[in-house]
């Protein structure tokens, strides 16, 4: 069925309604927030976190960085998907031509390899804009193209455009681009002797931009353009009947987004002082669409907010410690918003921890080898946890992958029931998962930090389809 | 000539696997308007299957069971495995999403794809596994014509391919299912109004795109060899491109489409550039479509007002 | 209801009961093991074993990293931890990880593993004075690019480039005047050996056909690429074909792809490819670093084969993990039997004076580092696989 149109005053019918309660209380104070004072709120955030929070510490640096490039990422293909409402699979080749534009005016590359003599060498000052026009015409050029085609087929070609990036960079003119060993050793941003030499320098850069990037599309979406956008994207055919040039308006958001991503480029190419065909690949396409989706397409707020989840969530799955914390953190807060009214949850909670301690005394009992290994956590949850969970001596991998497949097993049944049967099926699989997380998935770290994420994925977007911030609209048919 | 001549075979080979994977695609899209881009990840799942089918009836140099009675049984398993897993997907992923704006299944698809290939990784290690079919399918059986070789297991393949296909058509023109599920796919409230069960309908259509990528990947095993836990995403995203260039939504599109994508890729490196071949495979398609926006077999889209 | 509520009584009643067990048994059974290891320090690993297109190797190195350490652990009497750090061979990530390292308490790194990884996080670790040893990267320009903290126990490229080449023409694999085909697959450590190998091949009389195939996206896809190029480039000409791939079990079905052709040239693969059980084409040839630990001559091989059975079978960038980490871990061992905490510095200084012996290196040679970097000692193995797919060594001419 296709719809003919969406609303979202319809949709929001719900919001309008008052509510009571603390939830009630915290609308209204959100209501009365304008949003410039969001945004001050937001640099504000970000200056504390910089000023305060870093310190020395180069991973907190290089963590706020990736958030704020991910964040601007997801802003500039919210133009082209969140506004315009193109399926642009190629957004990840603008990022990638900024990125060796800047590689390529700011280093030794036009000269001979390795980076003896010769080259182009402008200053970032130079460097940048030309960078950032050159993409911007590569975007209006493959827009006018690919824009003849609509829907599924206009992903297909940008899809093609992307995949078309990543293969030229790889293969050609290797003197000049280097090859599968990309272009290294690029000067960082300098303005006449003052250089940025710092992971938080860049992140002050990274900053200022999304702060400035964040002002001008709040003014452009409420401008003119901004509603064309939204316009041709709910119903291009009665845009084009208020007279809207749909075509004109399409190109210019596929454009902007190309802008956008081509200045995140020489952000990110100066920062990692080097560029390399695989920075570009359909991983971090989806990166940056996890991003824009989760926090919610078409929301300023939502695309820097989904960047801060998914790039925070990836940090904290990578070290031992903070992963365990995500893990119980989340599986908390399930039971907490899923399990009602309270004493039940009291109760789901205490069996949960009486159904391990037995099970685990059972076990013992029978055999003292199958509880002898200690939970894979680090920290204080592996003592904590060391007379709960069953994990036998040494690296059980067999036990682990059929705990993994029972836990699924169980999450799915699960699932399925309803009432006190589900409360009590909780428990065991709580307990089955906990085992499992302890005995397998902390050996694997970085394979766990991918299934989590793809979990997180799914149960976001399966409870706020809209995404974190997103708005609803329900089609009109 | 010859080289001319096993090029075809190799594109009409390749094109066949790209058809049984486009056409779930396709089927998927057809009712549900929904790009499954974890579905690459089932047929990769299918080759896993298969795999541990040969294992388990003793490893490909000493099996216990006739030849022809294991790749019935390969392909029944990885069908049936993979058919399930995809219903048990819809059912829990995609099903809350039905109403959500179109992107939102999209994300969701991807995480689906991330937990398909980790788990995979997770549960049978990195290694690349090799089905070494040529242990119990010599290259000896295979037919030579005037130095062309044409293997059995590209017989298989191809036979399997159209059986499926034949299968499916009847399917979905002759059946109950097939005209549920061809008018939920055009559209689902009035079909929800006249009685048809969707939910069962878009299960059963999930099951049977699902399995037939399985079938593929098993098939794609006995081929190539080797299988590993991200063999899913190029050969989803080859798919993806063959359903949309035969025309989204429409089954005689995925599989010329398909076939059109195998000997594009195999002309290509066979006689352009191998370096290149995945940008002219890509370029030739651009072409095609900006002839024919809706794809080859691909009606233009009726706008409502 | 009624129900319902019985049983949330029940529940929490056995919740409480199993509260005091708890309590009970967790005070009964902490007096165990209080006494650590003297001599503590943690180290990092990255290397690409969760994400992109190369976790066979990543695992790979993984496993062999685990290993060396729980020997050295076990022989040193130390108490090392590793933390592992997946890079997915994709330089962004590896800056993302590398900067987590530099933050944490690590003494040293293994890794990473690919070449580009190392050209983007090479500044950062000489900036932290944090010493890393890969086991993978062979760019030869990267011992020459400022890196002053890195140290690799494999052979550069202009060392391995040549070795191969040599063997093909003193072995005398192709007759002269003959074509070699050798095919890239668009990845750094096959452009690199390709463009070293092509003109020592041509010098000595060859035609060289170059072709090149993508596999830097996805690793193994439908290989129709290999059916293509086997029908097209192998003709009656071509003797050799040269593999120079770090994946074995793409060799495995280029070999595999010929045969079904009916095509018989002589498969030369690089020491990327050298996998006994998974690259087992009767009658190819096969290059390695070191030599086959698979026939289990000395302890040490039949140790190493033992330690990572349970994972299935190895390639050949595990061993050199394994030594990287050895290094590592002995200089941590050297700094405290010298009577120092370990810390960034001292454990840097101490794997400079690395000396490991040939006898006690899985390399085959001694571990003895140039001030760039680079071993001093120059490796070089071939192999010949026979129709059992088994490696024998065949000695240098």
């Amino acid at each position: 069925m296709t719809p003919i149109g969406v609303d979202e005053w319809v949709a929001r019918s719900g919001d309008r309604r008052d509510q009571s309660g603390w939830r009630g209380r915290l609308g209204y104070l959100d209501a009365r927030v304008g949003w410039w004072q969001r945004l001050f709120l937001v640099g504000l955030a970000a200056f504390v976190y910089g000023q305060f929070v870093v310190g020395g510490n180069v991973n907190y640096a290089q963590t706020g960085f990736n958030v704020l490039l991910y964040a601007i990422l997801a802003l500039g293909l919210n133009i082209v998907v969140g506004w315009a409402g193109l399926l642009d699979l190629g957004y990840i080749a603008f990022f990638g031509a900024g990125a060796y534009g800047y590689a390529l005016f700011s280093s030794h590359a036009f000269g001979n390899l390795p980076l003896a003599s010769g080259g182009v060498m402008l200053p970032a000052i130079a460097s940048i804009p030309i960078a950032v026009a050159g993409v911007a015409i590569l975007g209006v050029l493959i827009g006018l193209v690919a824009l003849r085609l609509s829907g599924d087929y206009f992903a297909i070609v940008t899809l093609f455009v992307g995949q078309a990036f990543a293969e030229a960079a790889n293969n050609v003119a290797p003197g000049t681009l280097g090859g599968a060993n990309g272009l290294f050793g690029l000067q960082g941003f300098h303005v006449g002797s003052a250089a940025i030499g710092s992971t938080l320098g860049y992140y002050w850069v990274a900053v200022i931009v999304l702060v400035v990037l964040m002002g001008l599309l709040h003014l452009l979406d409420s401008s003119r353009t901004g509603r064309a956008w939204r316009a041709v994207r709910d119903d291009s055919l009665a845009a084009s009947a208020m007279t809207i040039p749909v075509n004109k308006v399409k190109v210019m958001a596929f454009a902007f987004g190309a802008v956008v991503a081509a200045l995140a480029g020489t952000i990110f190419a100066a920062q990692q002082s080097s560029v390399f065909s695989t920075n570009f690949s359909a991983q971090t396409l989806i990166l940056i669409y996890a991003c824009l989706v989760l926090g919610g397409a078409g929301s300023i707020g939502g695309a820097v907010l989904g960047g801060v989840v998914v790039t925070v969530a990836q940090q904290l799955l990578s070290s031992p410690i903070d992963s365990a914390y995500l893990f119980y953190g989340i599986l908390v807060i399930v039971l907490v918003t899923r399990v009602r009214p309270w004493r039940y949850l009291a109760a789901v909670l205490a069996a949960i921890v009486a159904f391990g301690v037995a099970a685990h005394a059972i076990v013992g009992a029978i055999s003292h080898r199958a509880i002898a290994g200690s939970p894979g956590s680090a920290g204080w949850f592996s003592t904590a946890l060391r007379h709960y969970v069953i994990v036998p001596r040494g690296e059980p991998l067999t036990y682990g992958n059929i705990l993994y497949i029972a836990a699924i097993v169980m999450v799915i049944v699960v699932v399925q029931l309803k009432g006190i049967r589900r409360l009590i099926a909780v428990v065991p699989t709580v307990y089955v998962g906990i085992c499992c997380w302890e005995a397998r998935l902390t050996l694997d770290p970085g394979i766990t930090a991918q299934i989590m994420i793809g979990a997180i994925l799914i149960v976001t977007m399966a409870a706020r389809p809209e995404g974190l911030l997103g708005t609803r609209r329900v089609e009109v048919v | 000539m010859q080289i001319f001549i096993q090029t075809l075979v190799t594109g009409i080979v390749t094109g066949c696997l790209y058809a049984l994977i486009a056409l779930g695609y396709s089927m998927v899209y057809g009712v549900l308007k929904l790009l499954n881009f974890a579905h690459g990840d089932l047929y990769m799942v299918g080759a896993f299957i298969g795999y541990f089918a040969i294992q388990w009836f003793g490893g490909s140099t000493s099996l216990i069971i006739p030849v022809p009675l294991l790749l019935i049984f390969m392909m029944i398993v990885a069908g049936l495995g993979v058919g399930l897993l995809g219903v048990a997907i819809e059912r829990f992923a995609y099903r809350p999403l039905r109403n959500a704006p179109r992107i939102a299944p999209l994300i969701t698809a991807l995480g689906v794809s991330f937990i398909l290939e980790d788990s995979v990784l997770l549960l049978f290690g990195g290694f690349t596994k090799n089905y070494n079919a040529p242990a119990f399918l010599p290259f000896s059986q295979s037919i030579h014509i005037d130095g062309v070789n044409i293997d059995s297991v590209q017989l298989i393949i191809v036979g399997v391919s159209l059986v499926m296909m034949f299968g499916l058509r009847e399917l979905v023109n002759r059946t109950v299912f097939g005209k549920s599920m061809r008018a939920v796919a055009s559209d689902r409230e009035a079909a929800e109004m006249l009685g048809i069960n969707v939910d069962r309908t878009i299960a059963m259509t999930f099951f049977i795109g699902s399995a037939m990528a399985g079938v593929a990947g098993v098939m794609s095993g006995l081929a190539f060899g080797q299988i590993s836990n991200i063999i899913g995403f190029l050969a989803g995203l080859k798919a993806f491109t063959a359903a949309v260039v035969g025309g989204i939504g429409s089954l005689p599109g995925a599989m010329i489409g398909g076939l059109v994508i195998g000997l594009c890729e195999s002309f290509s490196s066979s006689y352009i550039s191998s370096q290149y071949s995945d940008l002219i495979v890509f370029a030739i398609l651009i072409v095609t479509m900006l002839i024919r926006p809706q794809g080859i077999f691909g009606r233009p889209p009726l706008q409502k007002v | 209801m009624r129900v319902r509520r019985t049983l949330t009584g029940a529940l929490g009643v056995m919740a409480l009961g199993s509260v005091m067990i708890f309590g009970a048994s967790a005070s009964s059974a902490h007096v165990a093991k209080t006494a650590a290891a003297k001599c503590s320090a943690s180290i990092a690993i990255e290397a690409p074993f969760a994400t992109g297109p190369a976790t066979q190797l990543g695992l790979d190195q993984l496993h062999f990293a685990q290993l060396a350490l729980a020997m050295a652990n076990k022989a040193n009497k130390t108490n090392i931890t590793m933390g592992k750090d997946d890079t997915g061979l994709n330089p962004s990530l590896a800056t993302t990880r590398t900067n987590s390292i530099i933050a944490s308490s690590a003494v040293a790194a293994v890794g990473p593993a690919g070449s580009q990884e190392v050209e983007a996080v090479g500044p950062l670790f000489s900036k932290a004075g944090l010493a890393f040893v890969s086991g993978s990267a062979t760019l030869p320009a990267l011992a020459t690019s400022g890196n002053k903290t890195f140290f690799r126990v494999v052979p550069d490229d202009n060392i391995q480039g040549p070795n191969d080449a040599k063997y093909i023409i003193n072995h005398k694999l192709a007759p002269s005047g003959s074509t070699i085909l050798i095919i890239d697959d668009q990845e750094a450590y096959s452009e690199g050996l390709v463009a070293v190998m092509t003109p020592i091949l041509q010098k000595a009389g060859y035609t060289v056909n170059h072709q090149s195939y993508n596999g830097t996206d996805t690793g193994a896809t439908l290989q129709s690429d290999f059916s293509s190029l086997a029908t097209s480039q192998v003709n009656a000409n071509t003797k050799v074909v040269i593999l120079p791939w770090q994946s074995p079990a793409n060799a495995e079905q280029f070999g595999q792809t010929m045969q079904q052709q009916g095509k018989t040239p002589i498969l030369f693969g690089t020491d990327g490819t050298n996998s006994p059980g998974q690259f087992e084409i009767s009658g190819a040839y096969v290059s390695n670093f070191g030599p086959d630990i698979s026939t289990g001559k000395t302890p040490l091989d039949k140790a190493l084969v033992s330690g990572v059975k349970k994972y299935g079978p190895y390639a050949a960038f595990g061993v050199p993990t394994w030594e990287a980490t050895t290094v590592v871990a002995d200089a941590i061992s050297s700094v405290c039997k010298a009577g120092n905490k370990p810390s960034r510095s001292n454990v840097l200084a101490a794997i400079r004076k690395t000396n490991i012996s040939a006898k006690n290196s899985a390399m085959g040679v001694p571990i003895k580092f140039q001030s760039n970097g680079d071993l001093t000692a120059k490796a070089g193995y071939l192999f010949h696989i026979n129709t059992k797919g088994d490696y024998t060594e065949i000695p240098d001419k």
